[in-house]
């Protein structure tokens, strides 16, 4: 049984977050402790797994990144090892300038400012390759897949960007 | 996780740090990143007419062991010819910095920028 399948939803890239979450609780308290407290060591064992699983499938699915992971995965997409170089020059170019943009918001006469700046582009460009992610992963084919596994990687680097923003932030308005 | 001094002299002191126009026919520039880490790197080579890397420049984004690698990759290319600078392997660089496993990616990625700057270059001398 797939995570999709455990939450009885359709296997797609758009996912109701909060039918998601409704889901993931009522699934969870069938095998809550509490109501094992009687039974065997091998059902309470299993109780324990079943809710594990339930876990890693949430966690999995929650996430935009993880779930279309998860999704092309699933489609049996040969997905390059996460350690292995990426080497899209003008790619890395663009993320070069965007982490020397976020260096100088410190630097910044206005640091709001150029900090919500920073917080802008990224936003629009993330949701840009989120959406052209979206629509590669409901293609469905070798081609489509490939390209959303592309961008897949490209929006990991976002990720990573929206951490380094996110540190900035408590550094200057944590005091 | 503790860094190994060479890790950390390399990080508070980051040799050849800096760019160089891109567009030079004789800078060679290498970009690559590693989508596990976010890390992103970028060395450029300054190579002569007979082939020799007369300088070498990097900016890395990244976490300690992505910078010292960068950094000891750009003094050990100087005055070396692009197929030496070529030759150089993520494990020596591994070792150098005895760096931990989890940590190895680091240094194949600036094996993967060496590789990434003599593709740009003779890419470039082919035109």
């Amino acid at each position: 049984m797939n995570y999709f399948q455990l939450f009885g939803i359709e296997a797609s890239f758009d996912v109701d977050l909060q039918n998601l979450s409704s889901n993931y609780q009522t699934l969870q308290k069938t095998v809550h402790p509490d109501k094992f407290a009687h039974a065997s060591a091998q059902e309470q064992r299993i109780a324990v797994q079943k809710s594990a699983q339930i876990n890693d499938a949430y966690q999995t699915l929650k996430q935009p990144l993880l779930r279309a992971e998860y999704i092309l995965i699933q489609r049996g997409v040969d997905m390059p090892n996460e350690q292995h170089s990426f080497g899209d020059t003008s790619f890395l170019m663009h993320q070069m300038e965007l982490r020397e943009m976020l260096e100088d918001v410190k630097s910044a006469g206005d640091v709001d400012a150029a900090l919500l700046e920073v917080q802008r582009v990224l936003s629009s460009e993330y949701l840009q390759l989120t959406q052209l992610m979206r629509a590669q992963i409901s293609e469905n084919n070798s081609a489509s897949n490939g390209a959303a596994c592309d961008n897949l990687r490209k929006l990991k680097f976002y990720q990573k960007l929206n951490v380094e923003v996110d540190r900035l932030e408590d550094a200057l308005f944590d005091d | 996780m503790a860094y190994s001094e060479k890790v950390l002299d390399h990080y508070e002191n980051p040799r050849n740090v800096g760019s160089m126009d891109k567009n030079d026919p004789s800078v060679a520039t290498g970009m690559v990143g590693a989508p596990a880490c976010g890390d992103v790197m970028k060395l450029q080579l300054k190579i002569s007419k007979d082939g020799i890397i007369e300088d070498a420049k990097f900016k890395t984004y990244g976490c300690g062991s992505a910078i010292a690698s960068s950094s000891l990759v750009t003094e050990w290319v100087k005055g070396k010819s692009i197929e030496e600078a070529g030759k150089i392997k993520n494990t020596d660089i591994a070792e150098e910095l005895a760096l931990p496993p989890v940590k190895i990616h680091c240094s194949i990625l600036a094996e993967d920028a060496i590789k990434a700057a003599i593709e740009d270059y003779k890419s470039k001398q082919g035109k």
